[in-house]
């Protein structure tokens, strides 16, 4: 007998792969050498009808597939989160690869597999389901990684990227196999109610240090950080993007499943120990960030920092430190790619991404010089923009939960961060430009540009809204423990 | 008789190998052949853990892994490919254009 599938729950990821496979018959009927980009102008329908579409099934709750696929609330919240992301990823493409030709059509492909991945991690309640969406998702982002086949630096990162992100899912594969051997089941509903029982043995330890390992690789969480740097920089710019925030996220959901339903019971264990890495990963990021002189690599190490604020929120192991994990992913997904769409249109107009190169940008484009100013300023965390009430609902959080400890070296991280992103800041306000050509910038960017500010400066300034998404995504949570 | 420890074992060391491959290899045709042992082990583990525990769940789990590892490398040999062309070498060591 076969299990009664309910297809509407798997409604998003049947029509993302039904696009994806319709773009590649496009893409092969369609005359070679054409001029229009028509893989992108489709693209941007088809993604603009799905934001429409999954807008109004809020409502989906259930799991289908013998239970390994689960829509939660929290799922319906990540997934909003990665379309949004694509937008501006999918801009960015467009205008990044304006060069590549007939080339580029293919990474369209890529970055809507890629876009399947983070769906089906956000969706995942079984460990072999989990395992091969995280696969889907890392595999596409190599090949994107490597993209720029003439140039050595994305190469370079594409190794790196592949070695190290496949010693990850190998650590992840072997902590799958030690937690089913003990608990007879890869599926989340067994191992949790295994933990509500037992307690910590051996091995499961083993096992859960192993899948964290993988985790942490994808969130960019010290000590798991090596290939960060080096990837963003190498990597094209909408890659780099797409990193800093869809994969990140996706590692977010992971962290959130794993620690506040899977293994919530064992919370005493964990706690101390995120909260020990939390505060590591953010006072190694930022100490790093002070001296880069490459404005994507900067970024890395910023990005780096931020996982460590955004554990605080896993180490309270509170519902309000999953929200305020949730609703500072909605604050950085604006903040850092309003910052990425400034550094792919000033790597276009001047090939060059060297914070050097960034001075007197003010005086050059006013709308670039004030978008990168925006985003700066909230990432470091200065009120009202919404980088301030992510840092504060995630401090609250921990402070409620006891780690006082903790609230102060994050204090102490936000002022250092201060000083390298107002060092960007001045660069582009008070120095002399060496050149003084203009930056002409393309309509449809500056649209999203000014989309990203309004995101910044309104979820900032009325976060009431934003934070009750976020916290009735964790309330609504399958399997969850809090 | 053979027991569940002594595959375990056995997944351990390969494991192990494929571990020191991966950090101390300078070739990187090698490191991806480490990287295959690391998937092998977990292999071996979660069929031992299917036989021993008397359920299939981990020797269907097997073949999506055989099914990833095969992507993977794939993908890897397409980036070593590139790698050759413009670099002119496959040792992972000059691979520090920017700082490792």
């Amino acid at each position: 007998m076969f299990p009664v599938i309910d297809w509407s729950l798997v409604s998003l990821e049947v029509l993302i792969s039904i696009i994806l496979v319709s773009l590649v018959v496009v893409d092969i009927v369609l005359p070679k050498n054409a001029d229009k980009d028509w893989i992108g102008i489709f693209s941007f329908i088809a993604l603009a009808g799905l934001i429409i579409f999954w807008l109004t099934q809020g409502s989906l709750s259930g799991t289908t597939f013998s239970g390994m696929f689960v829509m939660d609330s929290l799922a319906w919240f990540f997934k909003t989160f990665f379309l949004i992301a694509m937008v501006f990823v999918f801009a960015m493409t467009q205008e990044f690869f304006k060069s590549l030709g007939e080339r580029r059509n293919e990474f369209y492909l890529l970055l809507w597999l890629a876009l399947i991945g983070m769906c089906l991690v956000a969706s995942s309640a079984d460990f072999l389901l989990l395992f091969i969406s995280i696969e889907i998702l890392t595999i596409s982002l190599y090949v994107m990684t490597a993209y720029l086949k003439s140039d050595a630096l994305s190469i370079e990162a594409g190794m790196k990227y592949l070695i190290l992100g496949a010693l990850a899912s190998g650590f992840f594969l072997y902590g799958i196999s030690f937690l089913y051997g003990t608990t007879h089941s890869t599926h989340f509903s067994v191992i949790q109610s295994y933990c509500q029982i037992h307690a910590m043995s051996p091995m499961t330890l083993f096992a859960l240090v192993l899948i964290f390992a993988a985790v942490g690789f994808k969130i960019a969480a010290v000590p798991f950080h090596m290939w960060v740097a080096d990837v963003y920089q190498g990597a094209p710019t909408p890659v780099t993007a797409l990193l800093s925030v869809g994969s990140k996220a996706a590692g977010f959901i992971i962290l959130i499943r794993l620690f506040f339903s899977i293994f919530g019971a064992w919370h005493a264990e964990w706690g101390l120990a995120l909260a020990i890495l939390s505060a590591i990963t953010m006072t190694y990021g930022n100490l790093v960030a002070m001296f880069q002189t490459n404005i994507k690599r900067l970024l890395g190490y910023s990005s780096i920092s931020h996982a460590g604020y955004l554990l605080m929120g896993a180490a309270a192991g509170t519902a309000l430190g999953a929200s305020g994990i949730n609703f500072y992913l909605l604050g950085y997904l604006f903040t850092n790619l309003a910052a990425f769409l400034v550094i792919i249109v000033f790597s276009i107009a001047t090939k060059s991404d060297e914070i050097a190169d960034y001075a007197g940008l003010s005086q050059r484009s006013s709308l670039l010089a004030c978008t990168m100013l925006l985003a700066l300023v909230s990432l470091a965390g200065m009120p009202p923009l919404v980088g301030f009430f992510g840092k504060f609902t995630l401090l609250m959080a921990v402070i409620k939960s006891g780690y006082i400890w903790l609230a102060l070296i994050a204090g102490v991280n936000i002022v250092i961060s201060l000083y390298y992103y107002l060092m960007v800041a001045k660069r582009i306000y008070v120095d002399p430009p060496r050149h003084t050509a203009k930056i002409i910038v393309p309509s449809k960017i500056r649209l999203l540009l000014v989309i990203a500010i309004l995101g910044i400066v309104i979820i900032g300034i009325f976060q009431g809204p934003f934070l009750d998404a976020a916290m009735a995504a964790v309330q609504g949570m399958y399997l969850s423990h809090l | 008789m053979i027991t569940l420890g002594n595959y375990l074992a056995l997944s351990g060391i390969i494991f192990s190998i494929g571990l020191m491959g991966v950090v101390t290899s300078r070739n990187v045709l090698k490191v991806l052949l480490s990287l295959e042992l690391l998937l092998a082990a977990s292999n071996i583990s979660f069929v031992a853990f299917s036989k021993f525990n008397g359920d299939y769940a981990g020797q269907l789990i097997v073949f999506f892994v055989i099914l990833v590892a095969a992507a993977e490398v794939a993908i890897g040999l397409a980036i070593v490919v590139l790698m050759y062309r413009r670099l002119s070498t496959i040792q992972a060591d000059e691979l520090r254009t920017m700082k490792w």
